[in-house]
């Protein structure tokens, strides 16, 4: 699988592997929203640090992706994106609306943890 | 910075010339099938005198100070004559195509290396090419056209290796002073932690698109390395802000903002402010703020950290 | 067939002379035609920013041939401009063509994140960029990046 979906507590990382075709997109997309369902996780991860490229179909996808786990009452962080893809992606107005975005895998499961309610117990002072 | 290895290869790739280009210049002397031939034809001559004339050009250089002290390491001046009697021979064995480019960019290389300056590396083309006549001419004693001939042949190629000597010596300047302008664009703009997580990018100067995309790049790979939550990028040291600028700063925030980190701009001068507001510039959700302290104390508040005013300061001129 | 005038031309690319040609029919050969653009432009000094920039362009118009044409092909070449090298991207096909050049290339994109056809983005993301349409007889664009 080119996106191995995997289970942390409550929450989905979905680890994308490679450069991805429009169809595994897709497929990312149905396997994540099912499993979301199936698990009734609180949040989902999506990890996109080896995607070389982010274009007009993997931005609208992702945000698609969003909104379908939205609507499961998950929230969705989206990580990794790397200097050379956010430069391309602003050039080109792409925005992921719907998802947060954070720096890496650790990051983004914090930002999970604030925004699901975890965050009280978890803020170190 | 590259290793001279990298340097060499990628210099190789860089003035590889296109199979069009080489036809151009051997059009432009004049040099044809005709010439190559006439070359191929006094190969075995060429090869009965290469090590003499050889020898006898490094013994002219070495007997100058300027061009001895470059040769002191006697394995260099090994390296170089092997490559340079090799080169010699194979002036006369045809096929000056690709390949052929390339290896002249590559003994070029070798010399430019060793810092030999250009005018005694062209000083060998000279010295050569009166040998050579010499030797021509000895050679072909009752046939004085024919020597001419293929002096001339020789002298196209030269002239063709000539122009690709030049163009690697000239090839290494650019790169140096690539590298310095580099150098001085990072300096320029230095991206200070100030915490964990708060960086702060102080612009100082004109923006033009080049070095704006430079800071963003300088910017995000900060961000990454240092895993930072939120930049607070000044403004004050920039004397005006139109919408390209106003432009570079919004991409720049957005860029950020997909890694994950937040950015404030600082330093927003009334004028630039009213200015900004008269051309109907929109910085869109890029959040400003007057003046840096506001903008490092906002960005330490969104980090959760708190400063608080003590009242046990100690007076740092009081004698304790 | 395509994979051996692949073959020929990565073993010549570099040379300055060679076109790379990918033609666009399924999904799938937008990773082609981005994978192979990118690697070519990697034989030039161009940044890994800039590397990204431009797989990103030929994703999109590529992606605009089979949206709107079906198929079509993108000629991938390194040219010569003085001393500066380049990337040239050609995309073609024979679909439907443009009728309103000037409003496909407007910025389509406001807060609604919805893109049209994708062009001016492609534009802003290259150099150069150059469109030729005819309604009914195809789509032509050029688009290049120099080196600095």
């Amino acid at each position: 699988m080119r996106a191995p979906i995997l289970k942390q507590g409550k929450y989905l990382i979905g680890s994308i592997q490679g450069s991805l075709s429009d169809a595994d997109l897709l497929a990312l997309r149905d396997e994540l929203t099912s499993t979301v369902r199936e698990q009734r996780s609180s949040g989902v991860v999506i990890d996109v640090t080896v995607l070389d490229v982010l274009d007009s179909f993997a931005a609208r996808t992702l945000r698609t992706i969003s909104q379908m786990i939205r609507l499961l009452g998950a929230e969705t962080v989206i990580v990794g994106i790397q200097p050379e893809v956010a430069v391309s992606m602003v050039q080109l107005g792409l925005t992921i609306e719907g998802a947060a975005t954070a720096l890496d895998l650790e990051e983004g499961l914090a930002l999970l943890d604030a925004r699901t309610g975890r965050g009280a117990r978890r803020h170190a002072r | 910075m590259l290793n001279p290895t990298q340097g060499r290869k990628l210099l190789a790739q860089e003035l590889m010339l296109s199979d069009q280009e080489i036809q151009k210049r051997k059009a432009f002397l004049e040099f044809s099938a005709e010439d190559e031939k006439a070359l191929t034809g006094i190969n075995d001559l060429a090869e009965r005198y290469a090590s003499v004339v050889i020898e006898d050009f490094y013994k002219h250089l070495m007997s100058f100070e300027e061009t001895r002290v470059f040769f002191k390491d006697p394995k260099v001046l090994q390296r170089v004559k092997n490559s340079q009697r090799e080169y010699f021979l194979r002036l006369t064995k045809g096929n000056y195509d690709q390949e052929y480019i390339t290896n002249r960019l590559k003994i070029g290389a070798v010399h430019e290396r060793i810092e030999l300056p250009i005018q005694s590396y062209l000083g060998m083309y000279n010295f050569y090419l009166r040998t050579v006549a010499q030797r021509l001419f000895d050679a072909f004693r009752s046939e004085p056209d024919h020597a001419f001939k293929v002096f001339g042949s020789l002298m196209k190629l030269t002239f063709l290796d000539i122009g690709l000597a030049i163009e690697t010596y000239i090839d290494s300047r650019e790169r140096t002073i690539r590298d310095q302008q580099e150098a001085i664009r990072e300096l320029s703009t230095p991206v200070l932690q100030f915490r964990p997580g708060l960086l702060i990018l102080p612009i100082v100067g004109l923006i033009d698109s080049q070095r704006a995309q430079q800071l963003t790049e300088q910017l995000l790979h900060s961000i990454r390395a240092n895993r930072t939550k939120v930049i607070v990028i000044d403004i004050t040291g920039v004397p005006s802000v139109d919408s390209r600028v106003a432009n570079h700063l919004v991409q720049t925030v957005e860029a950020a903002r997909l890694m994950g980190a937040t950015a404030i701009v600082t330093g927003v001068a009334p004028e630039i402010a009213q200015t900004m507001v008269t051309i109907g510039i929109d910085l869109g959700r890029v959040r400003t703020v007057g003046d840096l302290q506001s903008g490092i104390e906002q960005a330490e508040r969104l980090l959760g950290y708190r400063v608080v005013q003590s009242d046990d300061v100690p007076d740092p001129n009081e004698q304790a | 067939m395509l994979s051996l005038m692949q073959e020929q031309a990565e073993a010549r690319a570099g040379t300055l002379d060679e076109e790379l040609l990918i033609p666009i029919r399924h999904e799938a050969d937008l990773l082609t035609a981005r994978q192979r653009g990118r690697a070519l432009a990697s034989s030039l000094r161009f940044s890994s920013s800039e590397l990204t920039l431009i797989a990103t362009a030929i994703s999109e118009v590529a992606r605009n041939i089979l949206s709107y044409a079906g198929t079509g092909e993108i000629l991938l070449r390194l040219a010569r401009k003085g001393s500066r090298r380049g990337i040239v991207v050609v995309a073609r096909d024979q679909g439907p063509g443009i009728a309103d050049i000037s409003l496909a290339m407007q910025d389509g994109y406001s807060t609604a994140g919805s893109l049209g056809l994708g062009l001016p983005g492609a534009k802003r993301l290259m150099d150069e960029f150059n469109i030729v349409s005819e309604v009914g007889e195809g789509t032509a664009i050029t688009m290049s990046k120099w080196e600095h």
